[in-house]
């Protein structure tokens, strides 16, 4: 514990004036500069392929959802927020989701569930923006989880970069 | 017992049982795959392989399935080169095995995935590609055959022919191009195909009706007993997300059924994932909570007001007849006989007869799992024939358990003289006209309480999934209705 000794005030500092004149200054000046803020939402915010937004599932070129239901990213969502029912189909894939939600509530938009597909079906989009006026429509189901590989493809291509030391070749068929 | 060192220490062994079950009963752990302590050993899979040394001579590498123990024995399951020899095997049995896992329903309770991941290199060093064979061969009703998951081990083809001693499966063709399949491509008969998808060390064989049903580390397993016959096998009750029971599995139970059970006992999952009615109806699914008959006929009612209305038909009627179902637990069964004192009648319990499906195996073929826990209680076996016949020249009657109105035959029930109340607890309300009181009653994967099986022996039964909103255990709602009727008689 020390003792902090208070110092007196100099004359300019009791007249008070000249740091109103110098913060006015600051103020005036600002006002002629270019703005910091933006007009969200109607200017909408930057994204680059590292935004980490809300998860999405990758719809391959074939039409059908890249996700096998496996069960992954289920297992690796810290805040439970994944739950996956698979069903089997006549494709050479036997697996695919009949169920796939995640609820947007308890998402924390960590990315684990990206990092645990082992299948490149789920990936975190650029989507940012959760409104609605019930918690139900914030459960998102497979139809509106599903994204084309397209709209997501810079994001694909940071992982892959991201990953290349220990990752040879894409899974995603 | 001889006595073997087992990684320096000293343990008795069976000198009739192989090295490898020597070591898991002592708790130490050796890779398996073709090895099953059920069946013959054959030593095809060779991932089992440790060091034995024996009698100062050099140690050498051996599959413990195929070696027997010798006194003075030296076994060392870590050693060097045994890791080294069983890293290689699992190197070749990988070779051609698929990367399936996120597809297969295996995963998670898979011989290979975990002993890959523990031992096995994180990538493979074959150039070739891997064999191309049929990814879904249907063998009969029950099993599909993945045929490139498969690695021979031929666990399967050792259950045909020793366990239900009609050998079916067979390993045709020769070196690369030898797959599982069954003599001139027939499906697969008998009762107990479901455990070849249970010894499969790997995703090959699996149940139809289990295939990507769920994840299997989502299951949350209970120990429980099966209730299709009086063998009272032990099995694990799964449920998914604590909301349906997804499949019932054999526990091994070396005094009743070995690792093994019947599929009529392993698909009968139709009682236990009966739907709810829905909110308010009597009708159409399982009922939770009460149901009592007004002037509109049989409406919801408050639990209470159902015990009230139940004394009301039950103490005013003559010598009521008292009938419980053969699933009760003893618990269950002593519960009704204090609340038939107190009538008083004796209670018995609906019989039905054999069900035609006893085989030299397990099945006993009598739907009933707790006859002689009940019987033992003193309830009385009743056949439904003489039930019902009971209950034509009856004034009321009460029908406690789970499934005792479809034993007794809902058809026939609702021919009864309409002169005959039905108190009835039962897990859904059937549309009799007889019924004035129904109780929606837990089944039995949502009970605790135990059954006494054919052979006298008291096996447990546990709550694996908690039975719905307003579903009393049926020891607690007899023993408040025995209360009534007994309060209700020392008034009168």
């Amino acid at each position: 514990m020390g003792i902090v000794q208070r110092k007196d005030l100099s004359l300019a500092e009791r007249l008070y004036l000249p740091e109103v004149v110098r913060g006015l200054s600051i103020t005036f000046r600002k006002m002629f500069e270019k703005p910091m803020t933006r007009q969200y939402p109607e200017e909408p915010l930057p994204k680059t392929e590292v935004t980490r937004g809300q998860p999405r599932l990758v719809v391959k070129d074939d039409g059908n959802v890249a996700c096998v239901s496996c069960g992954m990213c289920e297992a690796a969502c810290p805040a439970y927020a994944i739950t996956i029912d698979g069903g089997e189909t006549e494709r050479p894939i036997e697996r695919e989701p009949v169920r796939f939600e995640i609820d947007m509530l308890r998402c924390i938009l960590c990315g684990f569930c990206e990092e645990a597909c082992p299948k490149d079906a789920i990936f975190m989009s650029d989507e940012l923006e959760l409104a609605d006026s019930s918690r139900g429509a914030l459960v998102y189901d497979l139809e509106m989880l599903k994204r084309p590989k397209a709209a997501l493809q810079k994001r694909i291509d940071y992982v892959y970069r991201l990953n290349q030391r220990w990752r040879k070749s894409s899974s995603t068929s | 017992m001889t006595k073997i060192t087992v990684n320096g220490r000293e343990i008795e062994a069976d000198p009739k049982q192989p090295l490898i079950r020597a070591c898991h009963d002592a708790g130490i752990d050796v890779p398996m795959y073709c090895y099953h302590p059920g069946l013959t050993p054959v030593g095809s899979c060779r991932i089992c392989q440790v060091e034995v040394s024996q009698q100062n001579q050099p140690p050498r590498v051996v599959a413990a399935c195929k070696t027997s123990v010798a006194e003075g024995m030296t076994v060392q399951t870590d050693a060097p080169k045994a890791r080294e020899v069983r890293r290689e095997c699992l190197e070749f049995l990988l070779k051609n095995h698929p990367l399936d896992c996120p597809i297969c329903d295996k995963a998670g309770e898979c011989d290979l995935q975990d002993y890959s991941f523990n031992e096995g290199q994180g990538c493979g060093r074959s150039v070739e590609p891997r064999r191309k064979l049929h990814k879904r061969r249907s063998l009969g009703d029950v099993i599909v055959l993945d045929e490139e998951r498969c690695i021979l081990c031929s666990r399967c083809v050792r259950f045909c022919g020793e366990v239900t001693k009609k050998p079916q499966l067979t390993v045709s063709g020769l070196g690369a191009h030898s797959v599982i399949s069954t003599f001139g491509d027939r499906p697969l008969t008998g009762n107990y195909q479901g455990n070849l998808a249970d010894i499969c060390p790997v995703g090959a064989l699996t149940l139809k009706k289990f295939r990507f049903q769920a994840r299997v580390w989502n299951l949350a397993k209970t120990r429980s007993t099966c209730a299709e016959c009086s063998r009272g096998c032990a099995i694990t009750v799964e449920v998914l997300r604590g909301r349906q029971v997804k499949r019932f599995r054999p526990r091994y139970d070396p005094q009743v059924n070995q690792w093994w059970m019947c599929d009529t006992g392993r698909f009968a999952l139709g009682p236990v994932q009966q739907p709810l009615a829905a909110a308010g109806a009597v009708h159409g699914g399982r009922l939770a909570g009460a149901c009592v008959r007004g002037p509109g006929g049989l409406a919801r009612a408050t639990v209470d007001a159902a015990l009230g209305a139940a004394r009301e038909i039950l103490g005013n009627k003559p010598a009521p007849l008292v009938l419980g179902s053969p699933f009760l637990t003893v618990e269950e069964g002593r519960a009704l006989q204090a609340l038939a004192a107190a009538l008083p009648v004796a209670a018995g319990f609906v019989a039905p007869p054999p069900s035609g499906l006893a085989d030299d195996l397990l099945n006993t073929g009598d739907p009933c799992p707790n006859r002689r826990g009940l019987t033992e209680l003193g309830l009385r076996p009743v056949e439904p024939a003489a039930a019902r016949k009971a209950l034509a020249t009856a004034r009321a009657a009460l029908l406690v358990g789970e499934r005792v109105t479809t034993l007794l035959g809902a058809d026939e029930l609702a021919g009864l003289p309409a002169a005959v109340r039905l108190v009835v607890f039962d897990t859904q309300a059937h549309a009799l006209p007889g019924l004035d009181v129904c109780f929606g009653v837990p089944t039995h994967v949502e009970k605790s309480g135990h059954w006494v099986n054919v052979g006298g022996l008291r096996r447990p039964l546990e709550v694996a999934l908690a039975a719905p909103r307003g579903v009393a255990p049926l020891e607690t709602s007899l023993a408040r209705l025995a209360q009534l009727l007994s309060t209700a008689g020392a008034r009168s």
